[in-house]
Formats: C-alpha cells, structure tokens, sequence
C-alpha cells in the first residue's frame, strides 16, 4: 500500500520488507511497507505491540538494515552507505529519541547533549553555545553538570530531546518517547517535541500505541502485523 | 578525546568488577617483580661471587693452551713480561685489583697417609676466606679486590709474609688427618717433570663443597719459590664494575691470550639462562592470566552495555570509535592493574630490604647470605608494556562483537 504525503518527501520508504531469522524460519516484521513522509512533517507510527512500528522506525532511522525495498532519505539511497557514511549521515541528518531515554551515564547531562556535536568536529565555543540554548529550551540549564542518574524520568527525556535536536537535525525519530512515563510527564515531553518541531521545522516521526499521544501528530499511520493497516490526518 | 574521558570514567561504574580484576593484576605483577628482583640480584651476587671464586673479570695467560690444560701444565704457558703488563693495567682507570696466580699438582703425604692435591697459589692479600665465627650465620660480603676461597673452619689464613704455609681443604686433612700447625710433605711436579718436596704447615682449614677435597691453597711467593719459575703463568684482573671489565681486554699487551669471566664461568651463564627462562615462563602466565581476567572482564562490560554502544551508535558514532572505547578501556584496566602491581612489587621488596632481605643458602654447610631484591626500571617495561598489549588484545574479541550487531540490534538488549 503506498500512501502519498506532502510535496516533497523528506523520507521515501519503498516496498521495504524486513524479515527476522529464527533458528530454522524466518519471521517478517515488515511486509512491502511504503510510505512517504515530507519535510517539516510530525508523523505517528500507532500499532500494536508487534506490528512493525518500531522496526519501521529503525530502518528509517538508518540503525537496521532492511531485507528488501528501499529508503531514500533527503535524496540519499541509505542502503548503498557504508558504515562510516551511515554513521555521519545519522549524526548530521537524525536525531533519535528513545523509549528509555538511553543517555550515557558516564556522561553529564551537558556532556550527553554535547556528544552528537564532537563528532562533527565543532569548536568549543559552538559546541557550548548550541549545547547551552537547547538546555534553556528544555527547561534544564541548571542540571547541566549532573549526572543523568541524579534526574527524573522526564528530566532525562527532556535531555534526550536536547541530544536530538542539538545538532539541528532534518528528521527526529522518537520510538514510543512517553512510553516510560506517566501522563503527566508524557503530555509535557509531547508538548516540548511538538514545539521544536515547529519551531526548528524537522521531521517528527514518533511511534506509540497511546491514541492521548498519537493526538500530537499531525498525521497517523496505523500497523498492524508488519502491513500499514491505515492512514489518516489525526483528530 | 571525549572517548577516552569515556573510557576512564566506564572504570568507575561497576567498582567492585574493576576492583576483582585489578586486585588478581596487582598481585599477580607484585609477585613477578618481588621474584624478579629477587632472581636479579640473586643472580648478580652469584655472578660477583663466581668472578671472585678465583676467575676474575679477566684473565691473562702465556698461551691459549692454558685455558685448555694450563691448571695441570702452568709452566707451558708462562708470560713473559708479565711485571710490566700487570703494573701497566694496575693504572688503567676502572682497574681494583691486577695479581698473578700459579700452581701445581702435588701428592700430600702425612705419616702414613696421601692425598693428591692441587695446589692453587695467588698472593696472601689476594685471598680471602670467611671467617670461622660466621659459620651458619649470615654469610659478610667478601672484599671486592681479593679472591673468596671458602669458609675458614679452623686456623688462619697465611699473611704477607708468612711463607711455606699451606690452606687446606676440609676433606682433603680429614683424608690426611691433619689439624692446623700440622707438618704435610708435599711433593710437586717442577717445569721440567722433575720432582720436589717441600715441608708445609698447615695454617688453616677451609671448607668449600666440590672443592675442598683436591684444592688447597698458597701464597704466590711460596709457589713461585717452589717450582722455580720467574713468570706467571697467568693473572687476573678485577674490574671496580663489569661495564669497564669489558673495555679493559683492549689493553692488553701483544702476544698474551685472555678470557673474560663470560668465557669462564659458563655455569653461571647457563644458570643465569634458566633463571631468565623461569621468569619468562612465569610473565607468560601472568600474561595468560591476564588473558583470561580482561577477556573475560571485558566481555561482560560488552554484553551488559549493547544498549550504550546501539546508542553512540546511533547518534553517529562510527564502528571504529567503539572499538576503540572498548580496547581503551581494556588498556586503561591492564594499564592501571600494571602499575598498581608494579608499584606494590616494588613496595613490598622495599620493605623486604628494609627486613634485611631474604636470606639464600647456597650448599650445604654454607653459611647463607642475605639477598636484597633489586627490582628496576627493566621490571617496569618488561611487565608493563605487555600487560597493556595483552589487555588490549584481551579486549579486541568482546569490541568486535559489540560492533558486529547493527545499532538497532544493540539497542534491542536488554
């Protein structure tokens, strides 16, 4: 099923099928997925547990390889990069915020944001002033030196968030961002997402089985057993 | 640079792990450098008390042959000008001692009984025997400008001037049953084959395992008297340090032959050789050891951070910069194991030194003698530098696994 976005797609995933191998059979995950997300889009994955939303977003997101298709993202066949390309590609294109925060724990929170940025090679002076203003943003300037541990669940999502957009990405990834938290926290975190991608103009791509979440998005892709099942603008 | 912040700080996080594979590298290198030490200096006080067992930094001879047969046929191999040569080496820098030594071979006859006997001669201030009252005691450092001949049992041991006395050896007066100022008739054999017998006292008993059943000792005068010649056969040459012993052959007169104390003391070389060869067994399970400790350290650390890795790399962090956080962290673990254990090595043969050393018997009915451990700078790159290689091999299998899964597959891990 291919479903048509805006103008210009930003991500064009094409009849992608993905398939895990099990001791003697081969379990799909995805099944000739295509879909198409434009530029400055905040696109939900909703399905449940199983359904492929997640290994749809990792395929996007240039962390899984697919078994077949393709995607193209901003003009860039992802599948012919080798390593390193791909790696430099995820750095400077994505940004990826995870269920379970995932922040490096040897790492303060200033030194977390910061990461994404050393690899491009950034001064210092850049690297702090780009660090600084995400943490304004985010509402954790003053943790900055803290350990990650010594934050709450929100705090380090909200430090996650600032370790994507840092590097001022074209599409954030988020794989279920609120999944770990109670809906107070989640509807913040959701908030704060929507707002960067407004203001920063990146693609949001996030997956949730929650429909109070999905609401953030501006458009819903529903899956189920590895096919997408249905789309539509959301509510 | 932030990687190997990373990797430093990653020692912290799990403590008592570090803290269980430090713990077996520190004891382990701590041994290594205490034996090390230990082998060290046993080793170089051997090889000082083999040089002055009678050999000497060097040795100078008439002839070639006298290394050969020259202990049984001294007068084939006389030097000619050896006066000269010996005053003109006395006044080389780095020279402690030059003196000639001769002998011969002799039947020892005592009322009824006879034993043979080698006569070895140098001059009275050259030789030295222990004294009677360290038997069994820690053994005292022998001067450094004499030979050390073996432990006095009983009497005392020719002066300057003393002639026609004889230092006879434990077995060979229990043999005899002789005791010190008894009369024994030695009969020698001259240049020429001739024989001559000369009346000695015996005014000491010495004791010296292997040797004391045939050696017994005079003064270089007497000897020289007794037999006739004018010139030495060979002398001997004590350096003040080996370095300089090394140099010294390069001034020897023309037409002499030499060795140096390698050459004539081959069982020191091949103990020296085994001893060398024990060490390096040992480093090399050490190593094992260490092998097996951070392979196994490492690999855990891996397994339980997939997620970690799936995230760098996610964020943009290419194979090769996992890789290198996960080796860097190994060799900081083998690096900081290392100097930890070559840190308490050296601490504790400190303070065994501090305790007087520990104390080495080197036969039976030898009085021991306290070896200091002598652990160097060599201790410290011969151990070092392989532990961190062996730690970061240790670490190179558990990083490529970490790299081998996609980031997703990483992140997958729970």
């Amino acid at each position: 099923m291919q479903i048509a976005a805006t103008a210009t797609p930003l991500i064009r995933v094409m009849a992608v099928g993905k398939h895990y191998q099990l001791e003697k059979t081969q379990a799909p995950a995805l099944i000739e997925v295509s879909l198409d997300v434009g530029e400055g889009e905040r696109l939900c994955l909703m399905g449940p547990s199983g359904s492929g939303k997640s290994t749809l977003l990792n395929i996007i997101g240039c962390i899984d390889r697919a078994s077949s298709g393709s995607v193209v993202i901003d003009g860039e066949e992802t599948e012919r990069l080798d390593d390193a390309r791909l790696s430099r590609f995820r750095n400077r294109t994505m940004g990826f915020v995870f269920q379970s925060f995932n922040l490096i724990p040897v790492l303060s929170v200033f030194e977390n944001v910061e990461y994404p940025l050393l690899l491009q090679g950034l001064p210092s002076k850049e690297r702090r002033s780009r660090v600084d203003e995400l943490l304004q943003k985010v509402g954790l300037a003053e943790y900055a030196r803290r350990s990650p541990e010594n934050l709450s669940g929100g705090q380090r999502q909200r430090v996650a968030i600032a370790r994507a957009l840092v590097t001022r990405p074209r599409l954030v990834i988020a794989d279920e961002p609120t999944a770990a938290l109670d809906h107070a926290t989640g509807s913040s975190i959701m908030e704060l997402m929507v707002d960067m991608n407004e203001t920063a103009g990146s693609t949001l791509i996030f997956s949730t089985h929650d429909p109070s979440v999905a609401r953030y998005a501006k458009r819903i892709v529903r899956m189920l057993d590895g096919r997408i099942d249905s789309e539509g603008e959301a509510a | 640079m932030r990687l190997v912040a990373m990797a430093l700080r990653n020692l912290f996080r799990q403590k008592r792990r570090t803290l269980v594979a430090l713990s077996a590298l520190i004891v382990g290198l701590a041994g290594l450098v205490v034996f090390q030490g230990y082998i060290t200096r046993l080793m170089s006080s051997f090889r000082d008390r083999t040089i002055l067992s009678g050999i000497g930094h060097l040795q100078v001879a008439g002839g070639e042959g006298y290394f050969e047969d020259g202990e049984y046929n001294p007068y084939a191999y006389l030097i000619r000008g050896a006066d000269e040569a010996m005053e003109k080496l006395r006044k080389e820098p780095g020279v402690e001692a030059v003196f000639p030594s001769t002998g011969f071979t002799s039947i020892a006859g005592y009322g009824e009984k006879s034993a043979t006997l080698l006569v070895k001669a140098y001059p009275a201030e050259r030789m030295y025997f222990s004294p009677p009252e360290s038997a069994g005691k820690v053994a005292a450092v022998p001067p450094a400008d004499r030979f050390e001949l073996g432990g006095l049992v009983a009497g005392r041991a020719p002066g300057v001037s003393d002639r026609d006395q004889l230092v006879l050896g434990e077995t060979a007066a229990r043999v005899l049953g002789v005791r010190v100022g008894d009369v024994v008739t030695l009969m020698g054999i001259l240049p020429e084959g001739a024989l001559n017998g000369r009346d000695f006292t015996v005014a000491a008993i010495y004791r010296n395992p292997g040797r004391d059943k045939l050696f017994a000792f005079t003064d270089y005068q007497t000897a020289a008297d007794f037999t006739g010649i004018a010139e030495p056969p060979v002398f001997h040459v004590l350096a003040q340090d080996l370095d300089r012993a090394d140099s010294l052959a390069a001034r020897l007169p023309a037409g002499v032959a030499h060795r140096d104390w390698r050459q004539l003391a081959p069982f020191f070389i091949q103990v020296n050789t085994m001893f060398n060869g024990f060490l390096a067994v040992i480093r090399s399970i050490i190593l094992l050891v260490t092998l097996f400790i951070l392979g196994n350290t490492m690999n855990r650390i891996v397994f339980e951070r997939m997620r970690e890795w799936g995230t760098l790399r996610a964020v943009g962090t290419p194979k090769g910069g996992i890789l290198a956080l996960v080796v860097m962290e190994g060799c900081f673990l083998g690096l900081a194991g290392s100097i930890l254990g070559i840190g308490a090595g050296f601490a504790v043969s400190q303070l065994v030194n501090l305790c007087g050393g520990l104390p080495f018997r080197s036969g039976e009915g030898l009085a021991p003698f306290m070896i200091r451990l002598a652990p160097d700078m060599r201790a410290v790159w011969l151990n070092l530098a392989p532990v961190v290689v062996t730690a970061a091999l240790a670490s190179l299998l558990p990083a490529r696994r970490a790299v081998g899964l996609t980031p997703a597959e990483c992140l997958r891990q729970i």
